[in-house]
């Protein structure tokens, strides 16, 4: 039973885009139908599989060779994410239906969202890195064409391709640990390479692990891969929500959570993954408060959160990272869903022509803060608990620099987000035309993540029971949610993170009487708006390749001669090198 | 001198006539002779590889694959190459390379 349910968690949305494909762009309203039919479904498969979750649930297909078996694996890390990527796929979906109403080449949008859906349900619940790997850069394909949906922007077509080339970068570092996995290990299964880790030499396993780390870091936009997401933001808003905010982008934080129990004891791994997260929590939270497109200060604060997720793997809260992966997961779809409820009434991204629209649009407003509170981390809502718990793991069993500075993240988390609501629905209003509210169908996506937002931190005990006993390499241990509240709400560092977050809160409420604190923090904010110099990297990289490309094209004569002369000497370089390598490996 | 290495010495003499002829040649039915002669050196290390792992049958089977596939190539070559001297009266590939579009 749990192997057919998990094939069709994948087969269904996939099914369903060929059908939604098939349809014809004629029929608009047929397609917003089916799509929304065929997510629901996968939704329900994916929650059908929660009864059979256990590390036994497996389901092999032998694929015979170099390509070992294929193997889906239904524990609780994966049918969780599962779970995230179908439900909120189908929220993304219904929402679709009213923000996409009129566009052209619907059957594209929807197939390719479909395709994404059974994908990443595919990613979470592979059980081997060969088809992870493969699932892997599907996402990435339909990220990229969903980037660059509307394919007449030329902004949106090079978000595209450069979130393609950055996530592919990284995605080297994940086929280099399949490889090393099946070199060693003679077997691609994740829980094998768990279990067998510490008889790899530790020089290769050392690789395995930065390898993983780099492609967790492209995937997850964290420094210094960051720059991809915020470009990603051509995409339409529902592909915004589903896919970088709720699904894909917490793959790379999957990833490192999966494979935590192999790469733990490796040499300064640990270190290296949490100042990634802590670099990309504070930097992107610098950048989110200089932005001025509603969406790309969305965006930033993703990558500041990721790095929330990142840091508390660094610092070995495997369950903290997850538990924010859910609530992230809600309340980002939440806030890209209701910023794409005002885009579409307004007409802009820019917040400098929005303002005072919380008069106009009084239930986006109000679902928007409920999203808000949740980012602050302000208490009752799910932010509020995991990132707690995140800070606490770090207090408790990482550097204090490091918790010092997610400290100060928290409190300008506070300060973005404030600012963000108060551009956009208050104040005088730089808006002309006439503001409607968010239409019926948009409505009930955003009731469900609003409650959601909410609610998600009661789920906590469940979770870790969850993952508690279908991860036997992680040694993570159970609690009910009664006491994870309780821990929370009377430990001390969480009076200091309320502490911070008020005072970021209360530095946007009195930004005029501060005035004069403003001109030494010039040069910071100058630096945020040009990405800390990520950008100007990724120009002289695509200069350079550029340059190094006219260069090279002298060499294509044409003439037979010389072109057999290059097929020639490049087979001797490659059989030296490749004799090279081994009698380095042998020796 | 086992027969592996006498077969072994045999492919690289052929490689070498073949990749000589290849890079030396401006005359295109020249360069298909030696295209040919490459194709030969494919055949015996076919051979040469199916006797060393005992597998001849195989080895056998797949170079006779090899010679038919290939003589459907010199055919294809040669027919080009006439039309070729019909159409542009010449046959050097270094003339030839400098016609474009």
């Amino acid at each position: 039973m749990a192997t057919w349910l998990m094939w069709m968690t994948i087969g269904v949305p996939w099914l369903g885009a060929l059908l939604v494909w098939r349809l014809g762009d004629e029929r608009p309203n047929a397609q917003h139908h089916a799509a929304a039919v065929f997510s629901l479904l996968a939704g329900g498969t994916a929650l059908a599989l929660l009864p059979f979750v256990g590390e036994t649930a497996v389901s092999r297909i032998p694929v015979g060779g170099v390509f070992g078996d294929f193997t889906l694996v239904a524990d609780g890390l994966g049918v969780f994410l599962a779970i995230v990527a179908t439900v909120v796929g189908s929220l993304a979906v219904i929402f679709s239906g009213a923000y996409m109403h009129g566009a052209a080449q619907l059957g594209r949008y929807y197939a390719l969202v479909l395709l994404f859906i059974g994908a990443m349900a595919g990613l979470v619940l592979a059980g081997g890195f060969l088809l992870l790997f493969f699932f892997w850069e599907i996402t990435a394909l339909c990220s990229y064409a969903l980037i660059s949906f509307h394919n007449d922007d030329p902004k949106a077509v090079s978000g595209g391709v450069k979130a393609l080339i950055m996530t592919q970068v990284g995605g080297v570092g994940l086929l280099g640990l399949a490889l090393l996995a099946y070199g060693y290990l003679s077997s691609y299964e994740i829980n094998t390479f768990l279990a067998q880790a510490h008889t790899l030499p530790a020089a290769v396993l050392s690789i395995a692990a930065f390898g993983a780390l780099a492609a967790a870091a492209a995937k997850s936009a964290q420094v210094p891969f960051q720059t991809w997401l915020p470009d990603a933001m051509e995409a339409p808003s529902p592909v915004s929500a589903l896919i970088h905010a709720a699904t894909m982008v917490n793959a790379g934080v999957y990833l490192l959570a999966r494979l935590y129990p192999a790469f733990a004891a490796v040499p300064g791994w640990k270190t290296a993954v949490l100042t990634v997260g802590l670099l990309s929590a504070l930097l992107a939270a610098f950048m989110a408060l200089t932005a001025h497109d509603l969406k790309r200060a969305l965006a930033y604060s993703t990558v500041s959160q990721l790095g929330y997720m990142v840091y508390a793997v660094g610092v070995g809260g495997v369950f903290a990272s997850q538990f924010h992966l859910l609530s992230h997961a809600v309340f980002k779809a939440l806030l890209f869903l209701s910023a794409g409820a005002v885009i579409h009434a307004v007409g802009t991204r820019d917040m400098r022509q929005m303002g005072g629209l919380g008069a106009m649009m009084p239930f986006v407003r109000a679902v928007f803060l409920a999203g808000a509170l949740a980012l602050a981390g302000l208490p009752l809502a799910n932010g509020f608990f995991s990132k707690e718990l995140v800070l606490e793991e770090g207090l408790h069993h990482g550097p204090l620099w490091a918790y010092v500075g997610m400290l100060l993240g928290a409190g300008l988390t506070a300060l973005y987000t404030l600012r963000m609501v108060a551009m956009v629905f208050y104040g005088e209003t730089a808006v002309t035309r006439r503001v409607h509210d968010a239409s019926p169908r948009m409505q009930l996506p955003l009731g469900v993540l609003t409650f959601g937002s909410l609610t998600t931190w009661l789920l906590a005990g469940p979770f870790t029971r969850l993952l508690a006993q279908t991860l036997p390499y992680h040694a993570l241990k159970e609690m009910t949610t009664l006491e994870m509240a309780v821990e929370i709400l009377t430990a001390p560092a969480t009076a200091l993170a309320l502490l911070v977050i008020g005072l970021g809160l209360s530095a946007w409420l009195l930004r005029h009487r501060l005035h004069r604190w403003q001109r030494p923090l010039h040069p910071l904010a100058q630096a945020a708006v040009q990405s800390f110099g990520f950008e100007r990297i990724n120009q002289q990289l695509t200069v350079g390749t550029k340059g190094a490309a006219a260069v090279l094209s002298r060499t294509q004569t044409g003439q037979l001669n010389w072109n057999v002369a290059a097929i020639v000497g490049a087979l001797l370089l490659v059989l030296v090198v490749l004799s090279w390598i081994v009698g380095w490996l042998v020796g | 001198m086992t027969l592996l290495n006498i077969g072994l010495i045999g492919v690289l003499g052929l490689l070498g006539v073949g990749f000589y002829g290849l890079l030396t040649s401006r005359n295109l039915i020249k360069v298909i002779i030696a295209l040919q002669i490459l194709a030969k050196a494919a055949v015996l290390a076919l051979l040469v590889a199916g006797n060393a792992s005992g597998q001849i049958g195989l080895g056998q089977s797949v170079a006779i694959t090899v010679i038919v596939a290939d003589t459907i190539v010199a055919v294809i070559g040669m027919a080009l190459a006439i039309q070729v001297r019909r159409q542009m009266h010449t046959l050097d590939v270094v003339e030839l390379a400098r016609l474009r579009g």
